[in-house]
């Protein structure tokens, strides 16, 4: 049963990437889709921080990484969304997800985490496939500009 | 333009989770953490939208609504995972589940409704990729 909440976890998440695609289609403007999509949540967490206890101190520092880090997120949604305009959604987010492989790199140097033959070999292969990811694209850019007719 | 945003994507999205580790990293109460969203999506909020009304642009009907349905499908699958989390399933395997699992309804999505067709490269990539993010999850 709890399991099924990791697969519900999935779907949603799959849904998330496949109805930006269908805005992108219904030619939805992408700083806009950014924007709404931004105004939602942040409403929601301003409700669910005015909901604590009062008294409780937040150092200035924990704003200041907040802004630097949202705008950092903001600008990579906004690039997904350009992205799957001109590029395939699929591999936008898989991108997305291989970007999880930057914060490993960030806390080994940082924090010095160990790097155990694990995370050497998930690095490894983000680096093998974001390769075939460039490759492909410029392959597909090739039968492009000898067919345009066949964009998909 | 492409290789670009993909770069950009790589960088900015892979970054802007990091803060909730520095958070961690200071020792704060978790409640912290609920201040430290708000100001996240506020702050990405302003960052495109401040530009958006310099331009002179609007946003209508469309972006509202699939920017709601984005929202939502975000904030659903967030709480997924954290009852997941909650109610025992351990982290090694609710992040790769639900972040390999998003991929291939995303993979699934592109093909039958958007009918994209991968070349081997590409296909390739996204084997790897696909068992990379997974790895990634596990680790």
């Amino acid at each position: 049963m709890s399991l099924s909440f990791c697969f519900l976890g999935a779907i949603s998440f799959g849904l998330l990437g496949t109805a930006l695609k269908a805005a992108e289609r219904r030619k939805a403007n992408a700083a806009g889709l950014v924007v709404s999509a931004y105004a939602w949540p942040a409403l929601l967490m301003l409700v669910r921080t005015l909901l604590l206890k009062p008294g409780g101190h937040v150092p200035a520092k924990v704003y200041v990484i907040a802004v630097i880090f949202g705008i950092c997120a903001a600008v990579a949604s906004l690039a997904f969304q350009v992205s799957i305009s001109i590029g395939k959604v699929t591999v936008g987010w898989l991108m997305m997800n291989l970007s999880a492989g930057i914060p490993v790199v960030v806390s080994v140097w940082m924090y010095h985490e160990k790097l155990n033959l694990l995370k050497v070999a998930a690095l490894g292969l983000v680096l093998v496939s974001i390769v075939f990811l460039f490759w492909g694209q410029v392959v597909e850019k090739r039968v492009i500009g000898r067919n345009p007719a066949g964009r998909e | 333009m492409w290789f670009l945003l993909m770069l950009v994507i790589l960088l900015t999205n892979g970054m802007s989770a990091f803060g909730l580790k520095m958070i961690a990293g200071w020792g704060l109460p978790e409640t912290v953490k609920y201040p430290y969203l708000t100001v996240w999506y506020a702050g990405g909020l302003a960052a495109i939208a401040l530009p958006m009304l310099l331009k002179g642009m609007r946003f209508g009907k469309t972006e509202l609504f699939w920017g709601g349905v984005a929202g939502a499908l975000s904030i659903g699958g967030q709480i997924a995972m954290a009852v997941a989390l909650s109610s025992g399933v351990p982290g090694h395997v609710v992040f790769p589940i639900a972040i390999g699992g998003s991929i291939f309804v995303v993979a699934l999505a592109g093909r039958l409704i958007f009918g994209e067709r991968m070349n081997p490269p590409t296909a390739l990539g996204l084997a790897l990729g696909f068992v990379a993010v997974v790895l990634v999850g596990l680790s």
